[in-house]
């Protein structure tokens, strides 16, 4: 029986060789094609040792993608780039800016899929932003409305999932951290999921981080995927709450390790925070992984995130087992 | 009808005044460049933004907020007691802010925004108008963790501000505006918010505004007539229902109409401006009506936010040349 499977998030820490190529490779000064076998090798490594830590189920840790929205936005037609705005702090970014009717001239992620599916016989995730995010968090010119614009944005992702399911991809998750920011828009980001969701036979996933979950725990129920990843840790499990009242008729891909701190978690206390969890969901409900993407990390940080998320599942595996 | 703008400026404009803040932050941050060294970066760009502003035509100006890395952290850097804390969504938007928490009893010890008002002021020789968070917006942006009663700290912010308010007045600020976007979210208590602000303004003889924006009115208008200022001011490019409601209400404010969107690329045409302010025409006089995007320009890259400007001056101009 299959039961607490591990898994990641998505994007993974990139070695200081490729950040270093890719600031090159922006300037000029690296050509093309030599950034695409750094991103290869860091994608085989990745693949490597997840392999070795034991993950169930992989990810290409999304070694060529910067932004999750921007990596879309370059690839699709329609879109244009601004100039640079102001995300936090001294932190700047250029937005994407949608110009024209949306189209997917190309396959945007199924071309990484299946390298990173060929150097493994374990299932690897395909990774998509969904379009209620990729719209709030671009300007948009085009389009008369928000909704006209998740909705075209709906109909390029589906595409892709197709495509990905196509090639063999058995798990698809299609993050949605925007979707928690505006909750009288839910209808609007459930109605364009939808779109991208319809018809499926792999398994769905969507991703939602930093917002108000109080409010949206009891819509979680009507988002159309098969799986919904939330952050525990760094909330000390306390989501948990919201789902004793609330039965989850989906599957929960429970963060137990956050992904903003430095420190590594003890096995001791993921395996104590995973007993809490199987109080409130089935074995066969939950799959585990950090709380969010590791990409901000170190490599090491990475590593050791992901492996105390390995040992802790597999002592609560075999407990549970004997 | 005057022409204004609500606050802030792109700070950084690589088709105009450069991006120099940037790299200057972080040489500070490193401590190569000195608090005086950077002053003058922030004093320079702030010349060159309210330039920005008197080339575009606009009447009553702000300093742009170049030093302002959001709407309460400039205060709470300088009120003995709080502390700035981790990243925060900034509303509804894909920005983030530094959450302030307050834990000992709050100390303003002294004038805060005064000197960078009058530097800004002697840039122009237009009226500029001094900002501030307005009380409600101020507490539900913080952590309270020393009232531990919403109340209490809600009047004492108010008091804060007020002191504060009376400086920039005597600064010679002929408009002082708080802001409260807070009020646009949730359940806010009108009642109490009424009272904060009437303590925020007591005994100020300069202008004051009230700035709405974001989210939505929910019937706030009305009770909202009742506040102790003189220009409210409506953000018709969040709430859908906002110009219905300016329309319902019995105006005893000077309406400041937040009529092109802050928040997004997409330029506003001449026609659909005149149209709005054809709406507004038959409620209100438009010598009590003031116009201004419908927040701060900094969501948007420099060019845009340029174009803006000169579209709010042209729609204006050509109106009343009508
Ligand atoms: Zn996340």
């Amino acid at each position: 029986m299959s039961m607490l499977l591990t898994t990641s998030v998505g994007s993974l820490p990139k070695p200081d060789y490729l950040a270093t190529a890719r600031s090159r490779a922006r300037k000029g000064e690296l050509d093309p094609k030599e950034l695409r076998r750094l991103e290869e090798q860091a994608t085989r490594d990745w693949i490597a040792r997840q392999e070795e830590l034991g993950i169930d189920i992989i990810v290409d840790g999304e070694q060529y993608r910067g932004d999750m929205v921007a990596y879309f936005a370059e690839q699709l037609e329609g879109f244009q780039t601004s100039s640079l705005v102001r995300s936090y702090g001294n932190r700047y970014y250029r937005k994407p800016v949608i110009a024209k009717k949306i189209r997917r001239k190309r396959p945007m992620t199924i071309g990484w899929w299946k390298f990173a599916q060929g150097l493994t016989k374990r299932p690897v995730k395909g990774m998509l932003t969904g379009p209620y995010t990729i719209m709030d968090w671009s300007f948009n010119e085009y389009y008369p409305s928000r909704r006209a614009t998740a909705l075209a944005l709906a109909e390029v992702v589906r595409e892709e999932a197709k495509g990905l399911e196509r090639a063999g991809a058995q798990y698809i998750q299609i993050d949605e951290p925007a979707i928690s920011t505006r909750l009288d828009e839910i209808d609007l980001a459930i109605e364009a999921l939808g779109i991208v969701t319809k018809g499926l036979r792999a398994k769905t996933i969507t991703h939602i981080c930093y917002g108000n979950f109080q409010a949206l725990a009891p819509k979680l129920n009507r988002l159309p995927v098969d799986q919904i990843d939330l952050e525990f840790a760094n909330r000390k499990f306390e989501l948990l709450d919201a789902f004793k009242r609330l039965k989850l008729r989906k599957e929960i891909g429970l963060g137990v390790v956050d992904v903003h701190s430095h420190r590594i978690e003890s096995r001791e206390e993921v395996v104590a925070n995973l007993k809490k969890a199987l109080k409130v969901f089935k074995p066969e409900q939950i799959y585990v992984d950090p709380d969010c993407g590791l990409k901000t990390r170190t490599v090491d940080e990475a590593v050791g995130k992901l492996r105390v998320v390995v040992e802790a599942t597999r002592a609560v595996r075999e407990e549970l087992l004997n | 009808m005057i022409t204004t703008v609500v606050g802030n400026f792109p700070k950084v404009a690589e088709a105009g005044f450069g991006t120099k803040v940037i790299s200057s932050i972080s040489r500070w941050q490193r401590k190569e460049l000195s608090d005086a060294e950077l002053e003058g970066v922030f004093q320079g760009i702030t010349k060159a933004v309210i330039a920005e502003h008197e080339r575009a035509g606009i009447d009553v100006l702000t300093d742009g907020q170049i030093r302002w890395e959001d709407l309460v952290t400039p205060l709470a850097k300088k009120i003995e007691g709080f502390e700035i804390n981790g990243l925060e969504r900034w509303f509804d938007n894909n920005v983030y802010y530094r959450r302030p928490i307050l834990r000992k009893a709050p100390v303003r010890r002294g004038p805060i925004l005064v000197d960078e008002y009058r530097a800004a002021k002697a840039c122009t020789s237009k009226p500029v108008k001094a900002v501030l968070p307005g009380p409600y917006t101020f507490v539900k942006l913080t952590e309270d963790r020393y009232y531990k009663n919403d109340s209490r700290f809600l009047r004492k912010i108010a008091e804060l501000l007020n002191e504060e308010a009376k400086a920039l007045e005597a600064a010679g600020a002929p408009i002082i505006q708080f802001d409260e976007p807070a009020l646009g979210f949730g359940k806010p208590p009108i009642k109490l918010i009424l009272e904060a602000i009437a303590i925020a303004t007591r005994g100020v003889k300069a202008t004051t505004a009230l700035y709405l924006y974001f989210g939505h009115l929910n019937g706030f208008l009305e009770p909202l007539q009742k506040a102790p200022v003189d220009i409210l001011g409506v953000d018709v490019a969040s709430d859908p229902q906002a110009v219905g409601a300016i329309r319902k209400v019995k105006w005893t404010k000077q309406l400041a109409l937040g009529c092109l969107d802050a928040r997004n690329t997409k330029l506003e045409s001449v026609t659909e401006l005149h149209a709005l302010f054809d709406v507004v025409a038959k409620r209100l006089p438009l010598d009590r009506v003031c116009v201004n995007p419908s927040c701060g320009l900094e969501f948007l890259p420099y060019e845009q936010a340029v174009q803006k400007l000169r579209r709010l001056v042209e729609a204006v101009q050509t109106y009343q040349g009508r």
